[in-house]
């Protein structure tokens, strides 16, 4: 058996130590990439290599080949620790950019302070013929070169919304493959062909072409096994330590078996998963797991313990190797989306708990052996998050809060009594929105359905607002950008301002679709997913890739929006300063506010001290939830290019921190460039006056039904997670549960400890923080966004 | 039918979780007949509302200056703003002046339905922490006819009630209530009656049989604020735990000596108070829990 220690050793960290926008010098000496990682080329150099071979044969096929040739010539290599295996680079130190959808952005990142130490002259001198090939062919070439001129505008961010060309998620059916391997599904493609063949469908063509290439990808992922499977044998032949031989022995045994035909033991259902989910990621860069892993790991390991194949020590072994080979899965990110994320996290999160399609608790020994898994290991991902219900068991909540109180973020808590009616309303199908998961963050998708959820971007609601007190137009520019609202001299009441606001908010979130549509009408064209299209239900019966149609509910599409917190105190400011004190006219606050508040610091104070969202004080909550459900319901009246809703989420990361920086002051008394609040439901940074339970009385009010999933960080001192009022914790999250707010978690750390680890952050190396929806390790993140998670208020015990 | 029965009251606390079992809401009653020498909350001693200042939030805009009918405020470069306690009277015209909330009244008359208002709000957690209500002060007893009022009001809602007393007050008040307090938090500072009047101010008879006869009525938590060489030896806790065993109280609470007052006597404008006090230090606490322990009754400590 491994020790967890042990085994966080052998984690390779790739963490990018930096971020561009925004922060002080001291920041950017820091480096953005440990010095060891290099830019890993194979995969552009073997996709480039055979987009070369395929021109002129049809996109699918094309991509498939790619794909083949990619798994068929990488180099591979099994680490010494390693029984669960398979990466994603030619080596443990890479880290690879998918150069077909952007390469402009690893060109830049390499040719930049923080990057340099990417490559080498050699591998710069490649990258650069390799981008030559891409030029007007990458997603990210192809879409702006598609967009309208005036479109273009809104494209290029300018503070109102970050339009995001990566992310994209989805949850691969592993209950069925699982039951057929890749084999059988193989087989029912041939099924399809023949069928085809004598049926003769109106897309005849486009069908074949798409079969053919999933045969090509799901064979390509089975030699790709096989190669790892001769590579195990080939070390276990040289081993002469009897212990590691016989692993490698077992590695060699299940990939010769996995994913080709069905797993049977809990290992070989480990790596049958790793496999496609790897693949997955290296096909098409998305992130997210989705996996409800109790639930689909649990049999196997029941059986196994049964029969006698395996122990419990074994068993969290596994879970821990498997921990290890999630965390390496790092992603590159364009400098402005680092910024977002504060790091390189993947956003990778398993679900665990929750109820099966009719109401049943899943919880088994595995949830719980997961939970431990995460405690020893103590990683930034894969994150947890667990499903709440009315039938959760006690000791369940009592496992939970143990993890929780190490501090490292999660698992993050998802009420089902809050939500299931909300994906009900989406149109999620009854017997399908019980099973939902989380993929990352607060993603939540429907496991094996075509879902492939998208963020199309981040969505700065307070400069929403800003632009309705300025009618849309640019005070600076002159330029009419937003919509053209009426004069804010005419409004009568906080609900004229509201009316505004919203019209803006529909306003841009209608910019934001079209310029998704293009893009995704593009990548259905351009960047066909053969082998996701083959995991996922309904693809290989439609004969359809995934692109070409969606699971029909409004799970889609979102976009991210920031400072909702922001705008309904900046609304209730000007409902009590300009409607109910009468202390000066709203075009006068407007003036004032765009002066920064110079010279007004007596009209700022009572706009900060007018009442603030948070406080259990309807007041300001009434409005709050209007913001929240008005723009909701603005943002639905977009629809997309399959005819559903748009709508917002409240995934937002840490972008309320890198995104504030372009909305200038507002009225809530916030400073020109000042962070927004935390997420959607979060109060103001000491804004909450009232303690904890106050706040979570004022989020209630703001019902999931009628609004998105919302995300609420919440930052507690250890000491509440312990001893005595360990089970007076537990009562606090049992009223969160009944009062029906969404999600929940936690930062659990002393302040001083936070402020010691920015003076002395190699002491502080492995603390860990949450950020937003995922954890990361707080000496990773900027100086800025230090700041910001210091300033989030500390709920006292009283 | 809504009470015009009002109290002055200094602070509704919701998410306590250090004055009873759960997640509480602790009502904080004005006015206290004793001075104990580390009280935590001066500025709940006088019965009256009071101008507290804490000058770290103040910008020295002045507002209060030309506020102030009395004159009894100045601002110089050097001391920064300053409050002349003889010349003020607690008018509070500074207070609405002040931008900053550097000036704020300790204390306002509340009815039973505000408070109810406020207590309600936090109703679920009560229930799924096992929590509920905490009149504290101050000393509850002083108003006890607010209090008896308040009380009542909780348990027609059916909530769980403690209430914190330093024990010092008439028999008959205090019986008055019990009926309504579902756990007594008692607090006990010395058995020793010369030790008691030093450093309370008052004479601990009445404390004493007021606890005994309290016991018989309810459940009792004797808290103990626990000071380094005045009330921590292991005879004198031993002495507590032998009675509490006698009353038969559920648990003994330690509550270590904290420097908040010292602060809030300065915003107060009064003189800290010149013994230096500090808790005991872990070591010593673990010791005295064992005390307790061995003498068969629940220790804890904060709580
Ligand atoms: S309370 Fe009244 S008298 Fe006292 S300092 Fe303030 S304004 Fe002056
Ligand atoms: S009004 Fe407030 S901030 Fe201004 S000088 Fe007086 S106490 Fe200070």
């Amino acid at each position: 058996m491994q020790t967890a220690s042990g085994l966080r050793e052998k984690v390779i960290s790739k963490a990018v130590r930096n971020i561009k926008r925004g922060y002080t010098d001291d920041d950017s000496q820091r480096g953005m990439y440990r010095e060891e990682i290099r830019l890993d080329l194979q995969r552009s150099r073997l996709m480039t290599e055979s987009f070369k071979q395929t021109d002129g044969q049809a996109m699918v096929i094309r991509r498939a080949k790619a794909l083949a040739n990619l798994l068929d010539k990488m180099d591979i290599f099994i680490r010494e620790h390693e029984r669960i295996v398979g990466y994603q680079t030619s080596d443990p130190n890479g880290i690879f950019h998918p150069i077909d959808q952007n390469w402009r952005s690893v060109l830049r990142l390499v040719n930049s302070e923080a990057g340099k130490t990417l490559l080498d002259e050699e591998g710069r001198k490649e990258l650069d013929e390799l981008c030559a090939y891409w030029k007007g062919k990458s997603m990210s070439d192809r879409h702006q070169e598609s967009l309208p001129e005036d479109l273009k505008r809104y494209w290029t961010y300018e503070g109102t919304f970050l339009w995001t060309q990566l992310s994209e998620l989805g949850i691969p059916d592993y209950d069925n493959l699982f039951k057929t391997g890749l084999k059988g599904r193989i087989e029912q493609v041939r099924a399809r062909l023949e069928e085809i063949d004598r049926t003769i469908p109106v897309d005849y063509v486009d069908q074949k072409e798409f079969l053919e290439a999933v045969i090509i990808a799901l064979e390509a992922v089975i030699r790709f096994a096989r190669r790892y499977a001769s590579l195990a044998e080939a070390m276990a032949a040289q081993e002469d330590q009897p212990d590691r031989k016989a692993e490698l022995e077992e590695v060699a045994r299940i990939c010769a078996r996995v994913p080709e035909r069905p797993p049977e033991t809990f290992a070989e259902a480990v790596q049958f998963f790793f496999f496609i989910h790897l693949i997955r990621y290296v096909e098409y860069s998305t992130l997210g797991v989705g996996i409800r892993i109790d639930r689909l790991f649990g049999p196997f390991y029941e059986k196994d313990l049964r029969e006698g194949r395996i122990t419990k020590a074994e068993a969290l072994d596994i879970l821990q190797l498997l921990w290890i080979k999630l965390n390496e899965l790092g992603l590159v990110y364009s400098p402005t989306v680092s910024s977002v994320y504060g790091g390189v996290a993947s956003l990778q999160a398993v679900t665990i708990g929750g109820t099966d399609e009719a109401g049943r608790d899943v919880t088994n020994d595995l949830t719980y052996l997961v939970l431990e898994a995460a405690r020893r290991l103590q990683l930034i991902e894969p994150s947890i998050v667990l499903r709440l219900h009315d039938g959760t068991p006690d000791e369940l909540y009592e496992k939970a809060v143990d993890v929780i109180k190490t501090g490292i973020g999660y698992p993050s808590l998802f009420n089902d009594e809050a939500l299931i009616p909300l994906f009900t309303r989406w149109g999620v199908p009854d017997e399908d929105v019980k099973n939902y998961a989380v993929t990352g963050c607060v993603y939540i998708e429907i496991p094996g359905k075509n879902v492939m959820r998208r963020s199309v971007g981040y969505f700065v609601l307070p400069k929403c607002l800003w632009w309705a007190l300025h009618q849309g137009v640019d005070p600076k520019t002159g330029e009419q950008r937003g919509a053209r609202t009426s004069d804010p001299s005419t409004f009568e009441s906080w609900r004229d301002v509201l009316d505004a606001y919203v019209e803006q908010v529909r306003f841009f979130a209608t910019k934001m679709e079209q310029l998704e549509r293009i893009n995704l009408e593009l990548y259905e064209k351009f960047c066909p997913r053969p082998f996701y299209s083959a995991v996922v239900q309904g693809c290989i019966e439609k004969g359809k890739d995934a692109r070409k149609w969606v699971y029909p509910s409004m799970l889609h599409h979102f976009t991210q929006v920031i400072g909702g917190t922001n705008v309904a105190d900046a609304i209730t400011a000007i409902r009590k300063v300009v409607f109910d004190d009468k202390k000066l006219s709203l075009p006068q606050l407007i003036r004032i506010m765009d002066n920064n508040w110079a010279g007004h610091d007596d009209i700022r104070q009572a706009c900060l001290n007018a009442p603030k969202f948070g406080n259990d004080d309807d007041y300001a909550d009434q409005v709050a939830r209007e913001v929240h459900r008005l723009g909701e319901a603005a943002m639905e009246t977009v629809k997309d290019r399959f005819g559903f809703s748009h709508r917002g989420d409240g995934s937002a990361v840490s972008a309320t921190y890198g995104l504030a920086v372009d909305t200038p002051a507002t009225p809530d008394g916030r400073l020109d460039g000042e962070p927004f609040a935390d997420s959607t439901l979060a109060p103001s940074p000491g804004k909450d006056k009232k303690g904890p339970t106050a706040v979570l009385n004022s989020c209630a009010k703001i019902k999931a039904v009628e609004t998105y999933n919302h995300l609420l960080n919440q930052k507690f001192l250890p000491k509440f997670l312990e001893d005595d009022l360990k089970p007076t914790f537990i009562g606090y999250l049992k009223t969160w549960k009944e009062l029906n707010v969404p999600h929940i978690q936690f930062n659990i750390v002393d302040r001083e400890k936070l402020v010691a680890a920015q003076t002395y952050p190699e002491k502080y190396a492995d603390m860990i923080v949450r950020v937003a929806g995922f954890s990361a390790y707080f000496v990773d993140l900027s100086r800025g966004l230090q700041d910001h998670i210091i300033a989030r208020t500390e709920q006292r015990l009283m | 039918m809504r009470s015009s029965n009002s109290g002055v009251i200094f602070n509704v606390q919701r998410f306590s979780v250090h004055d009873g079992p759960g997640i509480r809401t602790t009502v904080f009653m004005k006015g206290c007949p004793l001075r104990c020498l580390w009280c935590s909350n001066p500025e709940s001693q006088d019965f009256s509302p009071v101008l507290m200042a804490r000058d770290i939030l103040c910008q020295g805009c002045g507002a209060c200056v030309k506020a102030c009918p009395q004159g009894a405020i100045t601002l110089s470069r050097k001391e920064g703003r300053k409050i002349d306690r003889q010349k003020c009277d607690n008018c509070f015209q500074c207070v609405s002046a002040c931008l900053y909330q550097s000036l704020t009244v300790c204390g306002e008359p509340m009815s039973v339905d505000e408070v109810m208002d406020e207590v309600l709000q936090d109703r679920l957690f009560y229930k799924n922490s096992g929590g509920g209500v905490t009149v504290s002060g101050g000393e509850a007893l002083m108003q006890s006819r607010f209090v008896l009022a308040l009380l009542e009001q909780c348990k027609k809602e059916n909530l769980h009630t403690a209430l914190d007393t330093s024990g010092y007050g008439k028999w008959q008040n205090m019986k008055a209530l019990l009926p309504f307090v579902d756990l007594l938090l008692f607090d006990l500072k010395h058995l020793d009656p010369d030790e008691h009047q030093r450093t309370t101010g008052v004479d601990n008879k009445i404390i004493l049989e007021n606890l005994k006869k309290s016991a018989k009525y309810t459940s009792v938590w004797l808290r103990i604020p626990l000071i380094a060489d005045f009330n921590d030896s292991n005879a004198h806790i031993k002495k507590i735990a032998c009675l509490g065993k006698a009353l038969g109280v559920e648990k003994i609470s330690f509550l270590p000596y904290h420097e908040g007052g010292i602060t809030k006597n300065r915003q107060l404008g009064k003189n800290a108070c010149l013994l230096k006090m500090k808790a005991p230090d872990d070591k010593h606490i673990l010791t005295l829990k064992g005390i307790v322990e061995k003498n068969g009754l629940n220790v804890s400590v904060g709580n």
